[in-house]
């Protein structure tokens, strides 16, 4: 169970010494947490870091207080159990959108059958049974990213992390997409980031604004008004 | 993931050393190897190969392995110490060798001549000449008249040693002409080039005669053969066993093979079957005068 | 002939040893170098690329001489004994190939081993699990890279023919047998030579497409 992720005085770099992250401090909790910024201000790097994927160059992860890169790797495993991350280009694997949906339950060690069940109810859930066993090259690029989110919601992790997810989706999908994150940022929490947030807006607990990698802005009410004016 | 790449590369490895274990016995199983550095020509031809299979009905834990290459490289092999034994036509390099040290016990195995060929056409007119100095300076007149080339081998083979002492009999350096053509390359790849440019051409005559009958060269004929200058003697030598370390021993047993009756028979015969015409004369016999030839090249060189 | 029938299976048969051991033999650094290289974050990381990009046109012959001067009985490794050996081909040419091993590789890593151990461990599977599923997910890719590389090294003649000495049923190998038969004069020798190693490269780059795509399901 992960309640809380503190990203503490935060340094990353992709290249030694050109940093795309400087000196980030921000807290991440359950609802729905907007981070928003131009392009190439660091939004990407930032979850990644959060979602415990990518190890800063300096600061600390804290995980409900405790630093996850000094964890010993059992911890690591259980917390990442609780977070996953959704790419903004979708990552599929060979097989059919079955498949993928299940991988994240496969890799965790489920039994297939169990998964498959899992699977289905979800797909069920989401009207997407009819493009159960399309295989990836058949999907267009929104089904692609949807298939990614459901693959990812199907772990039922705490904290969710979605990269630009309503990118390249048309209008159906967004609505989609747009009603399962009011959904389940109820019970988790749900980070998203984007720079064109405004149809979750209204929705948004908090929000953070970052701009070179740097953060301007975590006030959600000012950030948001921001936001509404650019609009 | 590093620790799985780190456990593939030690499989990785396991694996290559089991497989190259196993292309080891792919290979002949000999007590003894004995490496003998050779001139690509005297190689194709043949002889060394089929003397070496002799060799092994009488030896049979030896195997005689050659490395093919110019008569410069062969000699050089030599002073690396990574052969046993060196056979090739080259005097004046061999002199210099033998005067660092680095091969003994030379002696001459077998000789044939070397052939002047060229056009069908013949435009500087050596046809049947006596004197192959004066057939190189119709040549060199021919070039600067711009009826024919000239093609070199270029590489410090045996025969292009052989070429350039002939030159330099002349008088006249043909280096830097526009109709002389160096080559760089072995006997049948500049034999195909003169063939291909009508041009004249020194070449060993077993080369030449075995790509005639292969149909390869279509335009070259044998022009001049005669003379005691077109000698081409072939010799052998030890590498010094008190320089490098080489198999004295069977290094030793296969010289006096070549040398031996027995040897020196199978050279006599080789290549009638095939050619109609022997390539090789045995020294047998012979050894004063070749040894006399022998001198006098390893000067001219 | 200078190259007989009989020769021929054994010729084949060690070019493909030979060729396959120096392939694998380079994997075994090359694949470790490549993660650590794009793992990495030092600012000359692309430089380095760019230099071993270069190299892989690097010609065969000068590999093949300095190697020579090296394994030779006066080189510094001399006392190992390899020079015209097999094992000093098989050396040889997992050297060669290693520039366009990691080249490739490079990319292979950059694009899809980073991509999908990210998935892996974004979905939270454990190190041991999310390495496998890489592999299982990069394993065509990987196959290209080793049968280009493959296809590399057996192709070569400088490093074969100047370490291997192209010695009659020790290190005579296709590439040697052919540079061989040219010289011998022997030219339908050295075109069917030619085709033999053209139809063995087609027959394997076949069996990988069939296998990829198998794979694919």
């Amino acid at each position: 169970m992960v309640r809380e992720i503190v990203l503490k005085d935060i340094w990353f770099s992709y290249i030694k010494k050109k940093y795309v992250l400087r000196g980030v401090n921000i807290k991440l909790r359950r609802g729905l947490t907007l981070v928003v910024g131009p392009n190439a201000s660091g939004k990407t790097t930032l979850l990644k870091v959060a979602s415990c994927i990518y190890m800063p160059d300096q600061g600390r992860v804290l995980v409900d207080g405790v630093s996850y890169w000094d964890m010993p790797d059992e911890e690591k495993e259980r917390v990442r159990r609780n977070i996953v991350y959704v790419h903004e280009s979708p990552i599929l694997i060979r097989g059919s959108v079955l498949d993928n949906i299940m991988a994240g339950l496969l890799l965790r060690g489920i039994d297939r059958r169990v998964a498959e069940k899992k699977a289905l109810v979800l797909l069920e859930r989401w009207h997407m049974r009819h493009l159960m066993m399309k295989r990836r090259s058949e999907l267009s690029r929104g089904e692609q990213q949807l298939v990614c989110i459901i693959r990812a919601l199907l772990l039922s992790p705490d904290f969710m992390f979605l990269d630009e997810p309503l990118a390249h989706l048309d209008l159906r999908n967004r609505r989609l997409i747009v009603e399962l994150i009011r959904d389940i940022k109820r019970d988790r929490a749900v980070v998203v980031a984007s720079n064109n947030p405004h149809p979750l807006l209204d929705d948004a607990d908090h929000a953070i604004l970052i701009q070179n990698g740097v953060v301007v802005g975590r006030n959600t009410h000012e950030v948001k008004d921001l936001l509404v004016e650019a609009w | 993931m590093k620790r799985l790449s780190i456990a593939l590369a030690t499989a990785m490895i396991i694996v290559s050393l089991v497989l190259s274990y196993l292309s080891l016995s792919l290979t002949p199983k000999a007590k003894v190897v004995i490496r003998v550095s050779t001139t690509t020509s005297l190689y194709v031809t043949g002889l060394l190969d089929h003397l070496a299979e002799e060799l092994k009905k009488r030896y049979p834990e030896v195997e005689v392995v050659f490395i093919s290459v110019g008569s410069g490289a062969a000699l050089e092999l030599a002073a690396k110490g990574d052969v046993d034994v060196v056979m090739v036509h080259a005097p004046s390099l061999e002199k210099k060798y033998i005067e660092r040290g680095v091969i003994v016990n030379g002696a001459i195995f077998a000789y044939n001549y070397f052939v002047l060929v060229g056009p069908s056409e013949d435009p500087a007119r050596v046809k049947g000449l006596e004197d192959i100095v004066e057939a190189f300076k119709r040549i060199y007149q021919a070039g600067e008249l711009g009826h024919s080339c000239f093609v070199s081998r270029g590489d410090m083979s045996g025969t292009h040693v052989r070429e350039l002492m002939i030159w330099n009999m002349t008088g006249l350096n043909p280096k830097g002409r526009l109709w002389y053509v160096e080559s760089g390359t072995g006997m049948s790849k500049t034999l195909m080039l003169a063939d291909n440019l009508k041009a004249y051409t020194l070449s060993d005559i077993g080369t030449f005669l075995k790509l005639k009958k292969e149909g390869v060269l279509k335009n070259l004929v044998m022009l001049v053969s005669r003379g005691s200058l077109l000698i081409n003697v072939y010799s052998i030598h030890l590498v010094n066993p008190s320089r490098y370390e080489v198999n004295k021993e069977y290094a030793r047993r296969w010289m006096e093979f070549i040398l031996s009756d027995d040897g020196q028979e199978l050279i006599a015969s080789y290549g009638k079957d095939k050619y109609g015409v022997a390539l090789f004369n045995p020294a047998k016999g012979r050894s004063e005068e070749l040894k006399k030839m022998w001198n006098l090249l390893s000067e001219g060189g | 002939m200078l190259i007989t029938m009989e020769e021929l299976p054994g010729i084949i048969m060690r070019s493909i040893m030979i060729s396959g051991t120096a392939t694998l033999l380079s994997t075994a650094w090359s694949l470790p170098l490549t993660i650590k290289l794009s793992l990495s974050k030092h600012p000359l990381k692309e430089s380095l690329m760019g230099i071993l990009n270069s190299l892989v046109g690097f010609p065969t012959v000068l590999v093949g001489l300095l190697l020579y001067l090296v394994f030779s009985s006066s080189g510094p490794l001399g006392m190992l004994r390899l020079i015209y050996t097999p094992q000093a081909i098989i050396i040889g040419e997992a050297l060669l190939i290693t520039p366009l091993m990691m080249s490739l590789l490079y990319e292979v890593v950059c694009r899809s081993v980073s991509v999908y151990w990210e998935l892996a461990i974004s979905l939270g599977a454990s190190k041991r699990r999310a390495t496998w599923f890489v592999m299982e997910q990069t394993l065509p890719e990987l196959m290209i890279v080793l049968l280009m590389s493959f296809s590399r090294a057996i192709g070569e003649l400088g490093v074969a023919l100047l370490v291997g000495g192209n010695i009659k049923g020790f290190t005579r190998v296709i590439t040697t047998s052919i540079a061989l038969a040219i010289e011998a004069g022997e030219f339908d020798l050295a075109v069917f030579l030619g085709m033999v190693l053209l139809t063995m490269m087609i027959l394997l780059a076949t069996t990988v497409r069939l296998l990829r795509a198998w794979l694919e399901k």
